[in-house]
């Protein structure tokens, strides 16, 4: 049996444009602030520190030691990591407090867009992809405008004919998620808005439309956690991370299988054997899933087992991931309304998750939410984890 | 308490200056030699832990994703520890949490790093990690804040660049008896100092050289090990700390000392139960990307007292029959600085403990090694001590 590991402490900025003209140490500062006030703890209290984000997006090499200073890490055991997802700081931490007893980690992440050159983001998108083959085909695209939108409407159209998902349905989890976010007050995109607009909105390519793609955005996320030993002694409202699970996908999009997300498949197989958890769609009382694009909303809700293989469109319309459904999903906004600091969204999500599990998510609360589960992802790689969160 | 972890094998290729092979097949020959050495089938690793330095080197976001081919890592468990030059030691560290933790059975750690595609050179791209406002506009990097720190650590304890060409002539030497290095060769002290200087009072042979290369270890639990061998190398300890990355704000009292690497050392220490590591450990593998920085870190890791380290080059200690030796493999000087593949130094202990050193083996028996590695913003420092019961 393992430790088991809480979270005891938590920290957002607002997510936006060029949030409080702030940098991203401050940024950092910010949420790490927060989430330690939040503990009731200070910055001496700390045993170990990690940060994760994404080098070619932050324009530094070893981008995650910007940030040590700004989480308390100075002269503590700590462990950074860059190249994934914010959510896999939280699988790191959790290794540690998990082998240590009465250990305190603090997992961070963040991310500034607004400091990189408008449109340089393709770029960066080309840089990940595999140098030999895949990079050649795809610097082909013109001007590298469209590379994005190219590679996520490919994967769009593999599930779209695998399963009879309709462009309806797609446009129809972007109109939820932009409205839910009108309830979050950390939210970058809330706006009230019908299947209608989006379904208007510009064509970038077949079938993805520019509302169904999430927003750039600047953002920090701060997460407390500890060890079983010492969690009562910190708060009385813990949310214990029952389950993780993480998994990579070779990427290469000849041989990928599309439409479909294995890896996040196995990763939420992994972290729900941990948590004991049989039937997901049943256990679960909410997520919060990364939904970069809309259809990948429904494509993970599948891979996450919160409804049957091909019935992400039918889960969708049948409304149980709506505010108030049986199993709500992204009541944050999720990327597309709460917006997406690449390489942080993974941690935002658990943090909301967290926030639902300790009924402190104000408006868009889910009475009496006990199991929640959190999913991250590296786009365009195919890779991303998965964490299963209990308030017992 | 935390499961016990040991260190069943280890993946050996040669260095080279520049490798023609791409980072994914670098890792598929290191990751099937660890696997033969081991008699294990590649579905017996459960979980991959990759360590390289900066994807800046090859320009590709989160260079090791590209690469999970290579270790037979699709669809498993993939995670990247990335902090510079000590990602050598910490991303293992980050392997050894897999297994402590209860998580997983047996993990596979990877470090890698091709710093050949770099124009016009890899150390181009170091000056990229520093805060981009007040600091990369002075155009530090590497060699320079190096002899900074160097003097500073020669004047505090009196060493001398005469002490420091004996580590570059003793690593060199050593090397030539690792099939794996880049560069052993027969040097004398003069050739050392009479080479350039590159920043005052670091010499170009005071260098380590860039290198592509790769490197593998597998960690197995305490449950598992028994079916794979009867004669576990277990982790012992391990210790890493990072002081702030701003350079002229660093807890460091005195920019000659290590405050940060005494720090990780102890952590180590601590945890392996090991008091006078000068006595009780048996061999060292330090990082030496510099000859200073193998003085300064033998002083950190307590293998000979502070200020100790010019004596210990002068009196043959730390050479390969000497009573503690240092680096019997040619260090990152001879063998090559693959960023993260320093992991090399690992994977030397572990050989060194194993008695299948071949020619770089120590004269004595071997049963506890430390091993450590250094870098982040210069700032940064892991430590992991091995050993048998």
């Amino acid at each position: 049996m393992t430790r088991r590991v809480a979270i005891v402490g938590i920290g957002q900025t607002k997510v936006g444009y060029n949030v409080d003209g702030l940098n991203r140490k401050e940024l950092t500062y910010m949420a790490t602030k927060q989430a330690l006030d939040d503990a009731g703890i200070g910055r001496d209290d700390i045993d170990s520190a990690i940060t994760a984000q994404l080098d070619l997006y932050e324009g530094a090499s070893l981008s995650q030691q910007y940030t040590l200073d700004s989480v308390g890490g100075v002269m503590k055991a700590c462990d950074q990591r860059v190249g994934e997802d914010g959510i896999y700081a939280i699988f790191a931490g959790y290794l540690e407090a998990a082998a240590h007893p009465g250990m305190i980690v603090v997992v961070s992440s963040v991310e500034k867009s607004s400091d990189r050159e408008r449109g340089s983001d393709p770029a960066i998108v080309l840089s990940s992809l595999d140098t030999l083959y895949v990079r050649q085909v795809c610097s082909s695209v013109p001007g590298l405008a469209g590379l994005e939108p190219c590679l996520a409407a490919m994967e769009a159209r593999r599930y779209m004919h695998c399963y009879g998902i309709t462009e309806s349905q797609m446009a129809s989890v972007a109109v939820k998620n932009y409205n839910n976010a009108l309830r979050n007050p950390l939210a970058q995109n809330g706006q009230d808005t019908s299947l209608n607009e989006v379904m208007d909105s510009e064509m970038l390519s077949w079938p993805l439309r520019s509302m169904m793609m999430a927003n750039p955005g600047d953002g920090a996320c701060t997460l407390v956690l500890a060890s079983e030993e010492v969690v009562k002694d910190i708060t009385d409202k813990p949310v214990w991370i029952r389950g993780i699970g993480w998994c990579s996908d070779v990427n290469y999009p000849a041989v990928s299988e599309m439409g479909k997300a294995k890896f996040i498949n196995i990763a939420a197989r992994h972290a729900y054997s941990m948590a004991g958890i049989k039937h997901p769609s049943r256990e679960i009382d909410l997520a919060e899933v990364y939904d970069n694009h809309s259809f990948n909303e429904l494509m993970y809700c599948e891979a996450l087992g919160l409804c049957g293989e091909g019935e992400g469109g039918k889960f969708m319309e049948e409304g149980k991931s709506q505010y108030g459904g049986s199993l709500p999903v992204n009541l944050s906004g999720g990327l597309l309304g709460h917006g997406n600091p690449l390489g942080t969204a993974g941690l935002i999500r658990v943090a909301q998750a967290t926030l639902q599990l300790r009924g402190d998510a104000g408006d868009y609360q889910v009475p009496g939410a006990e199991v929640a589960v959190a999913q991250g992802c590296q786009w365009p790689y195919r890779s991303g984890g998965v964490a299963v969160l209990s308030s017992w | 308490m935390a499961k016990r972890v040991a260190i069943v094998s280890v993946g050996m290729d040669k260095f080279k200056g520049r490798k023609i092979e791409t980072a994914e097949e670098m890792i598929y020959k290191v990751a099937k030699n660890a696997l033969n050495r081991a008699k294990l089938p590649p579905e017996a690793i459960e979980a991959v832990v990759y360590g390289c330095a900066v994807d800046a080197f090859t320009a590709t976001t989160a260079a090791e994703k590209v690469t999970i081919g290579g270790s037979n890592a699709r669809l498993k468990p993939t995670m990247r520890s990335c902090t510079s030059g000590s990602t050598a030691i910490s991303s293992p560290i980050l392997a050894y949490y897999h297994v402590a933790s209860g998580l997983h059975n047996m993990v596979m750690s990877v470090g890698f790093e091709k710093m050949s595609e770099c124009r016009p050179h890899a150390q181009h791209v170091f000056n990229t990690v520093y805060d981009e406002f007040f600091v990369r506009p002075i155009g530090l990097n590497v060699p320079i804040q190096c002899g900074l720190e160097a003097r500073r650590f020669l004047h505090r304890y009196g060493h001398t660049e005469h002490q420091m060409a004996k580590v570059s002539v003793k690593n060199h030497g050593n090397a030539l008896d690792n099939p794996y290095a880049q560069r052993g060769k027969k040097v004398t002290i003069d050739d050392v100092m009479s080479s350039p200087y590159i920043s005052w009072p670091v010499k170009i042979m005071d260098t380590s050289p860039t290198t592509d290369g790769a490197r593998a270890v597998i960690f197995a639990s305490e449950d598992m090990v028994y079916e794979i061998t009867d004669d576990p190398v277990w982790v012992k300890g391990v210790g890493h700390c990072g002081d702030s990355v701003w350079f002229m704000g660093r807890n460091n009292s005195d920019l000659g000392r290590l405050d940060y690497a005494y720090k990780a050392a102890q952590e180590a220490y601590h945890m392996a139960g090991i008091e006078d590591p000068s006595k009780e450990i048996d061999v060292a593998e330090v990082y030496d990307p510099f000859t200073f920085k193998e003085m300064q870190h033998v002083e950190a890791l307590g293998l000979c007292p502070e200020g100790g380290a010019g004596r210990m080059i002068d009196e043959g200690i730390s050479l390969r029959e000497g009573k503690l030796p240092v680096n019997p493999s040619g260090g990152l000087i001879g063998e090559g600085n693959p960023i993260g593949a320093g992991m090399s130094r690992l994977c030397w202990a572990w050989l060194q403990i194993k008695g299948q050193a071949g020619d770089c083996q120590v004269p004595k028996e071997v049963n506890t090694a430390v091993c450590n590695g250094w870098g982040g913003m210069y700032q940064y420092n892991a430590v992991m001590v091995i050993g048998r019961d």
